[in-house]
């Protein structure tokens, strides 16, 4: 019985023990995973910390589809006029407010900036051999961030060396476009001076793509000189040269050639979904661009958006050689190769064949959104074309404008041009537009250029230079911004 | 050593005092089987006695005119007044509906006539004549304020249960407890084990604090009796399931002239030159669905010693799927022994240990691509194999839509749960009027699976085409305890102050890892750990979690001779859910209540025999959301390519909000409770309004904080308020006709009103769910509007001529301009313009009245039990169409408009761009429904046909479940439910809940 009661007192005493003993700080427990306040004590931690800001660079396939689409080049295409609306509005110009791709658009560029800023916020943390380089490449990739805002938005929050925390989005007001490319100079300066021409690894940001973004940062504010300047250093003192065969120039195996001046880099190694399309580490567009229901060889299946148009196609010169690469004729290779496929929406017979997807890939699932194909986003090409656009809009030498036009030209197996001035200019634009066609740019030219009105059917001068900010985000920052002129 | 002494004392009192007469009895129960472990007490006095073994007890002391109470619990209390000193035969009664019926209510137990809350009680007697595969079936139609809807009908698939509304956009589960241990997974559970369960629906759930907004659902499973024989248990059914029901689907030649049409309708060539010959075609539902096997067996073994009661019971049972047959097997094994022993007559120990073990497969369902959306869709003149004999191949169908026979085939997963669950406590009675618990319950439980996915070709272009061999295999762990002491003090004082008070602390911690690996090109009986290249599917972090609660809490409850009722609970919770300035809670409650028929006015009233008034008002707390969401955290996803190979680097996770705070809710109830005419007429009826604020909710938030990037999310915050009230009525009754004709009638009904007061997140509306493809998100919650209202177009018939068309505003925007046979949609805001602004309320998911119906009718040796129960009100959105130039199509069609006046309610049949397609109320429907639930025919052998000592009982029965439908809705099953507070009721071809067939017995012995 001893024994009995000096249990019940044992009971007794463990409950009162637990009572009393208990104290508050039982529920202070820290999470396992790195807290981001306290986060940058080596190294390998700013590493890491790039990476992720490198990452958001693969969510950029958006913005080159509907660069595209947006253009004169290609329609939206896809399964019916109601697939993917946001897509489809955007191709015909009756784009509102209301669109959940401009959206995406808006907050992956942010998540990008958020990211790159992440570092640079604690970039006095620490000194290690090499930090330059690592902020040089954090500063790149905001200003790769803020200038495809910039393009795309107009006035948009600046935000420098610190993140947006959660309340910062009602007080902080849209800084002018200016004071936006200001920044994005600044820190393109930043990182040409502090990055070497040739890396290491393949797939880091060079010197080379620091000089050929300011270049194209100070072309789209019609800067001529500085961008003819720092575009021609580039073209004088950096690696980068023509290919001379056009025709594998999007293959697969190769990318990341000398013709590469910055290159987004894309893999089938990991799954992923249609949840979370900017999560996945392949390049969307390939998919969302591929052949309907298509059996047949070297292509694979796909959605049929982003399908060009009789217009840009007929626009080829017959001895073009660039256009059997950047368009497929969808009918004539049925029938040279017994193929089949399936007609969507806008099917007008003509594919984006630079970014459709190919056979020889690992497939890994949804094989539609894992196409490894890397996307060349400056190419010495463009290089060259913006330096000829630059010196001769500017005015400053139309010989080496000519010069470097023709470099392109001669490569796609077109006779040299002896045109100067206005006609050069033009001769440079359809040059550019044939170039590049297929890749992202063209809208954004046309715009930049003053000719988007004339060649866009339902552009509205005035309004449609920038996109709306999706009214929804002017909302979640409390109302206080203004809408873009027109929407 | 002072109290000791003092107990000594008194019973040495006693002692001295008593007088000479004894008296004699033995107590038995309905069967006539004794019964040990009566409490008998002489009334008023500190006399008693409990029952032995074999039911005998003696008493000394008492006198003529003294009142004995016997008493045991799951028995009526009875009184006897003693006449003479001869030996007494008292029969005990098994209570289900008495007002002394003890119910569990948090950290205690009261009887049903001290309730002050609003509380349901289902018996075992219930849960026997129900059958549930799942525990929570139970409770559907059986209780006011409570609804169940399925996720589901596939074997082991999860209900959702909802108390009284939804209060929240985030998590709505009650709090689960089985025997004071919290039980997330019911699927766990062995429903035979169970005794009763408990639903508390009101602020006295407040003792619960930071978890109770919800509402608490307390499970107490079966215990031995002390000083009873060994007995046995055993029942076992087996039956079959089948499906409900099978949708119109069009026969291969009407769906061939439908796409025929369509094709012809936009000037293309007809796919089916030919139609004659092609017949009815493949019928795909009826190659999905199949008759699937159930069988279940428990034995149970209950015995009790003269201080010490066990109580031992096994299970299993196996279930096949109706669609998928074992390729959607559940399985179930369950053992639970509980063992309680008087250590001494003051010091009570118990303890139980569960174990269960689960296995379960499962097919895609409810989703785009599903197996059943799959075989709505394809074409019934495609065969299921090819002249090869390989799986036709779903050309021309769209992306998502594959041959479902395949899918199936194509199907490998496996998730076993075996979980370990088990409780000890002790109880302590001192100083007369005390009572100090201490208890911990603790919960283990390993979750291993894999799926695989065999490479597969379903046809061009196919999303579910697979080239690589894809496995993924893993093994989360969890653990949890909670840690309960109390003391209570008890003690009544002048015979008409009752006063019970609780005082005790809580700790919970739950902890855990998650581990996945996903592994390519192996094959199916490859481990993923042999493969060459494994991923870790938890690179990013986030693996390992820990959680606690710290809570104090005291509850006081006085009642004035059992006629004015009041009791009062505070409870302090802290959580690590939230950040240092916000991390702890009070939340009191409080509640009367008052026995209007114990006053002296209804005394003697013959009609009423018992009536109470009572009500209920409290503060309850909500904590569930996700660890650490007030500090910012390193487990987003920031993956890139460097010399082509995967380097992973780190990136912020879901964006932080220091500043969040619980969710409260202000809970209000008012009741009445009455018995009238001797019993036979129960009733309660209930008003309650829930008011949640602050609610806890991660609404979409500004793209410049960067909530959309891989791995990150958008913030909790505290934004919104949302309302719930209505009321309950419960009525039973029972009859006896004659000795051998019994029956009882009971009906509940509850009404019900969501309203969602306030969101304060920027936009005032937070969207969800998913219609169609790349379609906005149909539900919302938006203020002065059910939570999760389907937010579309309005329709206004179809256009009949052009004329119409050029006389209405253009619907371009909403994808095309329409042409005579198209949907007409209506200009809701009158400004002359279709467009995105015309969307507004088009229904909602909520039901506005549910009901329950129980009917049970005894006939000599027959037993006949019914149950019914009724939602009327919810809207479910049709998505089960892919709306395809070639997908097929339910019967409907077969009304399309096809010219001038041919139909007004469905759209021509085109290939040509339309906006027929967009979320309006063309594709939501009325989704009210009266189910009959079960049915049971039971017969018992007497005792004198069984002609055994032995056998105690014998039963056999036939029961259906699911017996039948009433609905007007045109899909599988209105009952069920994705349960998501906003994106809920949306049917991408929900797997239908089956219709069983049992043959069942049960054997007492």
């Amino acid at each position: 019985m001893k024994s009995n009661r000096a249990l019940g007192f044992f009971v007794l005493g463990m409950v009162l023990f637990t009572v009393i003993s208990c104290s508050d700080d039982f529920v202070e427990v820290d999470s396992n995973d790195p807290n981001s306040e306290a986060f940058f004590n080596t190294e390998q931690d700013y590493q890491d910390a790039l990476i992720g800001a490198y990452d958001m660079l693969q969510s950029t396939y958006i913005n080159v589809m509907l660069g595209e689409i947006a253009s004169n080049n290609t329609l939206a295409g896809g399964e019916s006029a109601t697939d993917v609306i946001g897509i489809q509005q955007i191709d015909d110009m009756i784009h509102t407010p209301v669109n959940q791709q401009l959206r995406d658009i808006w907050g992956w560029m942010y998540a990008g900036v958020n990211r790159a800023n992440f570092i640079l916020e604690f970039q006095d943390n620490l000194e290690f051999e090499g930090k330059a380089a690592v902020l040089a490449q954090a500063r790149f990739l905001r200003a790769y961030y803020y200038f495809e805002l910039v393009k795309w938005f107009g006035d948009v929050p600046l935000v420098v060396d610190k993140r947006f925390v959660f309340g910062d989005q009602f007080e902080v007001d849209r800084t002018p476009k200016a004071a936006v490319y200001a920044q994005i100079e600044e820190d393109l300066i930043f990182a040409a001076a502090n990055l070497p021409y040739v890396q290491a690894e393949t797939g880091r940001i060079t010197k080379g793509a620091a000089q050929a973004l300011l270049g194209k940062a100070y072309l789209f504010q019609n800067k001529f000189s500085e961008a003819a300047s720092v575009l021609e250093n580039l073209i004088q003192n950096g690696p980068h040269a023509l290919l001379t065969d056009y025709t594998n120039m999007f293959e697969n195996d190769n990318e990341n050639t000398v013709e590469s001046v910055f290159e987004v880099q894309y893999t089938d190694l990991e799954g992923a979904g249609f949840g979370c399309l900017q999560c996945s580490e392949g390049n969307v567009a390939v998919g969302f661009n591929g052949i309907r229901n298509y059996t047949g060889p070297t292509f694979e299946s796909g959605f049929s958006f982003n399908v060009p148009t009789q217009e840009i196609f007929n626009l080829f010169e017959a001895a073009d050689v660039r256009r059997a690469v950047a368009i497929l004729d969808i009918d004539a290779w049925a029938a040279e190769t017994g193929a089949t496929f399936s007609v969507g929406f806008e099917h007008t017979g003509f594919y984006n064949r630079k970014y459709i997807s190919r056979q020889g890939d690992l497939n890994t699932g949804d094989a539609n959104l894992t196409n490894p194909n890397n996307y060349r986003s400056i190419r010495y090409a463009d290089v060259l074309l913006m330096a000829a656009e630059a010196l001769n809009r500017g005015n400053i030498d139309d010989n080496r404008a000519r010069g470097y036009l023709n470099q392109v030209r001669e490569r796609a197996g077109l006779d040299a041009t002896d045109l100067g001035g206005s006609a050069l200019t033009d001769a440079i634009f359809l040059d550019r537009r044939l170039e590049l066609v297929g890749e992202g740019h063209h809208f954004f030219d046309l715009v930049r250029t003053g000719r988007a009105g004339s060649d866009i059917d339902g552009f509205v001068p005035g309004k449609h230079e920038v996109f709306p900010i999706p009214s929804i985000e002017i909302e979640l920052a409390g109302n206080r911004w203004q809408q873009n002129p027109g929407y | 050593m002072r109290f000791t002494c003092f107990l000594c004392f008194a019973l040495f009192t006693a002692t001295i005092f008593a007088q000479t007469n004894s008296l004699n009895g033995t107590t038995f129960d309905a069967n006539n089987v004794p019964l040990g472990g009566v409490n008998v007490i002489v009334s008023g006095q500190n006399n008693g006695a409990i029952s032995d073994f074999d039911g005998n007890f003696t008493l000394n002391g008492v006198s003529i005119g003294d009142v004995l109470e016997f008493s045991y619990i799951g028995f009526d209390t009875r009184q006897i007044t003693i006449s003479n000193f001869n030996d007494l035969t008292i029969v005990m009664q098994e209570n289900a509906e008495s007002l002394d019926e003890v119910v569990v209510v948090g950290y205690g137990t009261q009887t049903k006539k001290e309730l002050t809350g609003a509380v349901s009680v289902v018996s075992s007697a219930t849960i026997d004549e129900l059958k549930p595969t799942q525990i929570e079936q139970a409770l559907q139609g059986q209780v006011s304020g409570v609804q169940i809807t399925n996720q589901s009908g596939a074997p082991g698939s999860a209900s959702n249960i909802r108390i009284r509304g939804i209060s929240t956009n985030g998590d709505n589960r009650p709090l689960i407890l089985v025997d004071g241990n919290v039980i997330e997974d019911l699927s766990v559970v062995n429903p035979s084990d169970v005794a009763s369960i408990t639903v508390l629906k009101d602020a006295t759930a407040g003792i619960y604090g930071v978890r109770a907004a919800n509402g608490v659902i307390l499970i107490t499973t079966k215990t031995g009796r002390k000083n009873s024989e060994v007995k046995f248990d055993f029942g076992t059914y087996f039956g079959y399931q089948q499906t409900t029901r099978k949708l119109p689907a069009l026969s291969a030649t009407d769906y061939a002239l439908l796409v025929n049409e369509s094709f012809a309708a936009n000037g293309e060539a007809l796919p089916f030159p030919n139609v004659a010959g092609l017949g009815a075609g493949t019928d795909w539902q009826d190659e999905v669905f199949e008759n699937a096997p159930i069988s279940n067996t428990t034995l149970t073994v209950t015995g009790g010693g003269e201080k010490s009661s066990t109580s031992f019971g096994v299970a299993y049972l196996t279930q096949d799927g109706i669609v998928g047959g074992k390729r959607a097997n559940f399985d179930r094994f369950n053992a639970r022994l509980n063992y309680n022993l008087d250590v001494l007559e003051n010091l009570k120990i118990n303890s139980s240990v569960l174990f269960s073990g689960t296995t379960r497969k499962a097919l895609s369902e409810n989703a785009l691509g599903s197996v059943l959306f799959n075989a709505l869709n394809m074409a019934p003149t495609f065969s299921v194999r090819d002249e090869n004999n390989r799986f036709t191949l779903a050309e021309g169908l769209g992306n998502e839509v594959i041959n479902p026979v395949h899918q199936i085939k194509n199907t490998f997963n496996e998730n076993r749960v075996r979980k370990l669950s088990g409780a000890f406590g002790a109880t302590y009675n001192f100083l007369k009027y005390f009572e100090a618990q201490g208890r911990i319950q603790a919960n283990y439980a390993e979750v291993r699976g894999y799926s695989f996915n065999p490479i597969a070709f379903y046809g061009s272009g196919k999303v579910f085409n697979n080239d690589r061999e894809v496995k993924t295999e893993y093994s989360h762990l969890f653990r949890d305890y909670t840690f309960d002491a109390f003391i209570k003090y008890k003690r009544t004082f002048n015979e008409a102050h009752n006063l019970d008070v609780t005082l005790g602390t809580s700790v919970f911690q739950t902890t855990g890892r998650f581990t996945s690996f996903t592994a390519f090109d192996i094959s199916r009986d490859t481990r993923v750990a042999d493969a060459p290249e494994v991923i870790n599917n938890f690179q990013n972090g986030g693996n390992i979690f820990d959680s606690r609660l710290l809570s104090y809490f005291a509850r006081a409850q006085y009642n004035y001779k059992e006629k004015y009722l009041f009791s009062a609970v505070v409870r302090r919770d802290g959580s690590t859910k939230f950040g240092p300035e916000n991390k702890f809670g009070i939340f009191p409650s409080g509640s009367v209540g008052w026995v209007l028929s114990e006053e002296s006015f209804l005394n003697d009233n013959s009609t009423i025999d018992f009536l109470k008034l009572r009500g209920s008002y409290g503060i309850l707390g909500n904590d569930r959301i996700p660890d650490y969401r007030f500090v910012s955290l390193l487990n987003g996803e920031g993956v890139y390519v460097i010399n082509d190979e995967l380097v992973f680097g780190i990136a912020t996770g879901a964006i932080s909000n220091p500043e969040i705070q619980w969710e409260e809710q202000k809970s209000l109830n008012v009741g009445v409770d009455a018995r009238l005419f001797n019993n036979r007429v129960t009733l309660a009826a209930d008003y309650f309004n829930r008011t949640t604020t602050n609610l806890l909710v991660a609404p979409e938030v500004s793209g410049i904080l960067g909530p959309t990037a891989p791995g990150s999310s958008a913030p909790i915050v505290n934004a919104g308020d949302v309302r719930n009230q209505g009321f309950e009525f419960q009525i039973g009754y029972f009859g006896d006709i004659s000795k051998d004709v019994k029956f009882n009638i009971n009906y509940n009904v509850t009404t019900l009103d969501n309203e969602v007061l306030k969101v304060n997140n920027g936009t005032g509306i937070i969207q969800g769910g998913s219609f169609g493809v790349g379609q906005d998100p149909p539900s919302r919650m938006e203020t002065g509007f059910p939570i999760g209202y389907f937010y579309g177009y309005t329709t206004d018939g179809i256009f009949q001529t052009q004329e119409e068309v050029d006389a209405h505003p253009s619907q371009l925007a909403l994808g095309a301009n329409a042409q005579p046979g198209d949907i007409r949609f209506a200009d809701v805001n009158g400004d002359g313009v279709i467009n995105p602004d015309d969307r507004s309320y088009i229904g909602d998911p909520i039901p506005d009245i549910t009901m329950g119906l129980n009917l049970s009718l005894d006939i000599k040796n027959f037993d006949f039990q019914m149950y019914i129960f009724s939602s009327i009100g919810n809207e479910i959105v049709r998505n089960y169409e892919r709306n395809q130039a070639r997908t097929n199509r339910t019967t409907y069609y077969l009304d399309r408009w096809t010219g001038a006046g041919t139909s007004t309610e469905f759209p021509r049949a085109t290939t040509g761009a339309t906006s027929n397609a967009v979320f309006s109320d063309f594709y939501v429907e009325d989704g009210s429904f009266v189910r009959a639930q079960n049915m049971q025919l039971g017969y018992t052998f007497s005792q004198k046909l069984l002609n055994s000592e032995q056998i105690d009982s014998f039963r056999i029965y036939a029961s259906v479940s699911n017996v039948f439908t009433l609905t007007k809705y045109r899909g599988y099953d209105p009952a069920a439910s994705s349960g998501a507070p906003i994106g809920g009721g949306i049917d991408f071809g929900f797997y239908p809940t089956p219709r069983t067939y049992l043959l069942g017995l049960n054997l007492k012995f």
